[in-house]
């Protein structure tokens, strides 16, 4: 059951942090081949490794990092990519709302590093655990730990190795950024409603391509799926 | 590529934005509760600005692309593992170039 927010006192210590970390491991494991994908294709398209690893190092974040490579050319269009980036976000922000109650009763200083390596799987596990009756924060914390040191891990040996694999496009590489993309999509749609913000986003983005400057129809699309996947639930 | 200048002020750019996103929900519902028709619309956002982005990439590509797309998705649906679907669009992807060059 979920208990009244006032009724709890919330902490944040290291044991809830080791327990995170071990509770969160197995999962962890599965987070190398991603990072790993994430520093092959970054590699595929022509981003040094250094800079590909410390971007997957402070965003952690794959749906962010393959966007932002789309982006990713010789002129940068920041106001775009800020845009795309704090769309890709979103979901971020209803994560913290829901982790509310319980990081809110936190002090201040300590509400930082407890959200800074928030994720979809640390919140799945957390989530679950504070509405039965957790009260310590080291949980997200310790979970975000492991699972950030599997990206990272994986990152780092993806962009070391990526070029020296061989031609990204004999092997595929080049596709690995397109299909995560895709598979992230095909995974959210788990009712018919979740179709419509999907389609009406693609719709438009593919419309407006020849109409705005490129990753402007990305956000065009991404707004209208957004008001269409809204309206369709009203 | 981006010269070095602009490369690390777009990383600066893209951590600061993730790292924000990542605080702002506890510091939102500090000052005003999420209604629920926000939660929706932000759901959404994330999902379709995903969609958007690969219907813009799948355009700028060819077949092959659409290809390794389908094959993602569809692995996607049947075993609901994206390391596999991943796998599945490369495997794709590289029939492709090795056969058809």
């Amino acid at each position: 059951m979920v208990r009244h927010p006032s009724d709890i006192a919330v902490t944040l210590t290291a044991r809830g942090t080791r327990r995170g970390i071990v509770d969160l491991a197995p999962v962890a494991l599965f987070f190398i081949p991603f990072g790993l994908a994430f520093g092959v294709a970054a590699s595929a398209k022509g981003m040094p490794a250094v800079q590909s690893m410390v971007l997957s190092l402070l965003v952690f974040s794959g749906s962010v990092q393959f966007s932002a490579l789309d982006l990713w050319h010789a002129t940068i269009a920041y106001g775009t990519l800020a845009l795309v980036a704090l769309a890709v976000n979103a979901r971020h922000v209803v994560m913290g709302a829901a982790l509310s109650p319980w990081v809110n009763r936190l002090p201040l200083a300590q509400r930082l590093p407890s959200l800074a390596l928030l994720n979809d799987a640390n919140f799945a596990a957390c989530h679950s655990a504070f509405r039965g009756g957790e009260r310590d924060m080291g949980l997200l914390l310790g979970s975000g730990l492991v699972l950030w040191s599997g990206w990272v891990i994986g990152a780092a040996a993806g962009a070391l190795a990526g070029r020296s694999v061989g031609s990204p496009v004999a092997l595929g590489f080049d596709v690995v950024m397109l299909c995560f993309l895709a598979a992230m999509v095909t995974g959210q749609v788990n009712r018919t409603i979740r179709l419509v913000p999907v389609l009406a986003g693609a719709g438009v983005a593919v419309l407006t391509l020849p109409l705005l400057p490129l990753g402007w129809n990305v956000i065009a699309g991404a707004v209208a799926g957004a008001v269409a996947g809204s309206w369709a639930h009203a | 590529m981006p010269d070095v200048v602009s490369a690390w002020l777009a990383i600066l750019l893209v951590s600061g934005v993730t790292l924000a996103s990542r605080l702002s929900g506890p510091i939102l519902m500090a000052r005003l509760p999420m209604s629920a028709a926000v939660e929706r619309f932000l759901q959404n956002l994330s999902l379709s600005v995903i969609a958007a982005l690969v219907a813009s990439m799948l355009m700028r590509g060819g077949l092959r692309e659409v290809a390794s797309v389908a094959a993602a998705a569809l692995v996607m649906i049947v075993f609901r593992k994206s390391i596999w679907a991943m796998g599945a669009g490369m495997l794709v992807a590289a029939a492709w170039t090795f056969l058809a060059g």
